[in-house]
């Protein structure tokens, strides 16, 4: 029989799974090789369970948030066994353990799960299986095996087999595996070639430009944690020269840096939440200080509130920065002792822990971040200034698709990966402030 | 019943609050009354400051025409930059808090109750409040204290038996300091530990909402 692929011409099959600006990890040794065999232009971002991204260092909360809050496009799991609704079994070690390792996490939050069998041609055996009888790392989740022998897609409860090694026929699989497997009428001979490709570029021109498919009725994240500091000023005048109606607005005020001046110059009026809700493009704040300070000098939202133009839901600040956590790090809700017994409880459910009352809160998610950090590079890694990372930080993973404003983007390798704040999977466009647009009008 | 008798002004509740605060303490100051405090923390006992703006070791405010935006307290209020300063996001602010590393926290209020309910982030009237961190610290700051003047505007007590006002958190205050007293919410009841200068524990009484436990062992104001 023909020689099986060797682990550099798995490596080589696997690469061709990922898309051009797409997110790729892999379970052990095999996200270094994934790495290293990626062409440059296809812009991959490759993560590995040691919390290394491209190379990069991530905490491993960052790790998981990764793979958790879905922004994993393609995971690549060795596997033990696959069955055929796509459930997986980790593979064993040699007393028998399983090392589920990121396994669990990468097969339940990723896009799709490729799953490895590496060793099927050298040990005459291809472990799938009608239904597992090893432990489950993941439950329906394997789009496609590949193994040294060739590759099979899992659909519909069927093991279909699509490429062979050269060598190797659709007889010596089915002969190997302890199913039967289906042969696709255009199965081919396996394809090592690299593929081919460039990453779209997160970088936008213009500000309407970056934001210009955000539709009305969306939810939008957007930071400033009350001041000019923080604010992406520029994105919230794109987005009211946009239009887009009837949004939810989530973030630590409503609007209140026109009516507290935070150093604004005289004459001349900050640009905050306010732009957009008298432009009535809001539906309803989420925000844990929503109005003004002063009861003389309402915001614009609270003229709005009382006029019953917009919703309010009020939020604590912590509470808020643990449910876009959440949201990011895909944690569905929690319990907490923060405001239990006050009108934030009303409606929800609590249980008492220990002597003490928690009540439940939902993560939070959202289809826009606008978000302001001071330096980005290409590949939308971000570094904040001051204080004004607060919640911008939070907010970039919890978004479908966060928005950057900066006051610099350089190429990829000028900022420190020991620095970068947001690593730039949870960024997904970025736009620099024009040079001498100020936070006022 | 009105006592016509002096006051104590804010700094010196500041000054008795300032008594309280731990040495080598990590602290979150609310705004008001309790961010006069830092200026009486002797210098032999060092507090760290936290703020939810995300930075820690935060120091005096930022002088004229030295303002940074990126550079904020809870307030809003631009700081100085200072040695020793850390910056984090607001995850990692309220971690702090809800995590219980913060020690102490000094915050203003509308009512607080016999048995320790604060209510600080709305007045009734106005429909409308903001919540800011307050939720945060009243839960998880290992000690909460009120600093308040001890009536309102109209004269109508802070120190209530019960609050009618919208709680903030139940039971979570260590410490009232107002302008005539400084009191002790417990289970039991609000005790009455000091009296400013000139005051009795009767007329402390008169203007307060809530019953006091009197013992034998109230002392003046100490600053």
């Amino acid at each position: 029989m023909a020689a099986a692929l060797s682990v550099g011409e798995i490596t080589r099959r696997i690469v061709r799974e990922a898309r051009p600006g797409s997110v790729v990890a892999a379970s052990g040794v095999w996200a270094d090789r994934i790495r290293a065999a990626l062409p440059g232009s296809l812009g991959v971002w490759a993560l590995s369970d040691a919390g290394l991204m491209d190379g990069a260092p991530l905490s491993v909360a960052d790790a998981a948030a990764i793979a958790r809050g879905g922004y994993i496009d393609l995971a690549v799991i060795e596997a033990g066994q696959v069955d055929r609704n796509g459930s997986i079994a980790g593979a064993q070690s040699a007393s028998g353990l399983s090392i589920p390792g990121n396994a669990v996490d990468l097969s339940s939050g990723a896009q799709r799960v490729v799953a490895l069998l590496p060793n099927a041609g050298r040990d005459g055996v291809l472990n799938l299986a009608e239904s597992l009888s090893l432990p489950a790392d993941g439950v329906n989740c394997v789009d496609t095996v590949i193994c040294d022998v060739g590759v099979i897609n899992v659909a519909g409860g069927q093991f279909v087999l699509t490429e062979t090694a050269p060598g190797w026929t659709a007889a010596d699989l089915q002969a190997m595996a302890g199913v039967s497997l289906s042969v696709s009428p255009a199965l081919r001979r396996i394809d090592l070639a690299a593929p081919s490709g460039d990453a779209v570029s997160k970088v936008y021109s213009d500000g309407v430009g970056a934001v210009a498919d955000l539709p009305d009725g969306a939810t939008v994240f957007i930071d400033g944690f009350g001041g000019p500091g923080g604010m992406a000023h520029y994105l919230l005048v794109a987005l009211r020269d946009l239009g887009s109606r009837g949004l939810t607005i989530v973030s630590n005020t409503a609007g209140i840096a026109r009516v507290v001046s935070f150093g604004t110059p005289p004459g001349r009026t900050a640009i905050d939440h306010s732009v957009l809700i008298e432009n009535g493009q809001v539906a309803k704040a989420i925000a844990s200080f929503p109005v003004s300070p002063s009861v003389s000098r309402p915001s614009e939202f609270e003229l709005a509130y009382r006029r019953g133009e917009v919703e309010l839901e009020l939020v604590p600040q912590g509470t808020l920065a643990e449910r876009l956590r959440a949201g990011g790090a895909g944690v569905l809700a929690f319990y907490t002792p923060t405001g239990a017994g006050t009108l934030i409880s009303e409606g929800k459910e609590s249980r008492t822990i220990d002597g003490r009352e928690y009540i439940l809160e939902y993560g939070l998610r959202a289809d826009y971040a606008i978000i302001r950090a001071h330096r980005a590079d290409e590949r939308g890694n971000l570094v904040y200034r001051g204080t004004s990372r607060n919640f911008n930080a939070v907010m970039a993973p919890a978004a479908r698709i966060t928005v950057a404003e900066v006051d610099e983007i350089v190429a990829a390798g000028e900022l420190n990966p020991e620095e970068i704040v947001t690593p730039g999977v949870f960024v997904q466009r970025i736009v620099k402030r024009p040079d001498g647009f100020s936070g006022y009008e | 019943m009105t006592v016509d008798k002096e006051r104590l002004d804010r700094m010196i509740i500041a000054m008795r609050v300032a008594r309280e605060l731990p040495p080598g303490g990590y602290v979150n100051l609310g705004i008001g009354i309790p961010t006069l405090v830092s200026m009486f923390v002797a210098d032999d006992s060092v507090v760290f400051y936290h703020s939810e703006s995300g930075v820690l070791n935060c120091g005096p405010l930022a002088e004229d025409g030295n303002e940074d935006i990126d550079l904020i307290n809870a307030g809003g209020q631009f700081l100085q930059p200072v040695p020793g300063m850390a910056y984090f996001s607001s995850v990692d602010a309220f971690a702090m808090i809800r995590g219980g590393h913060v020690d102490a926290t000094v915050l203003g209020a509308h009512q607080v109750s016999a048995t320790g309910d604060l209510a600080n982030w709305m007045l009734p009237e106005r429909g409308v409040g903001n919540i800011g961190g307050a939720m945060d610290l009243a839960a998880g700051a290992d000690r909460v204290i009120v600093a308040m003047e001890h009536n309102d505007r109209q004269g109508n007590p802070k120190v209530v038996q019960e609050c009618d006002f919208p709680l903030t958190g139940k039971g979570c205050v260590s410490l009232v300091v107002t302008d005539v007293a400084v009191l002790e919410p417990t289970p039991a009841g609000m005790v009455l530990r000091e009296v400013a200068p000139g005051w009795t524990a009767d007329e402390v009484q008169s203007v307060t909402g809530a019953r006091l436990i009197i013992g034998d062992d109230v002392k003046e104001y100490e600053v």
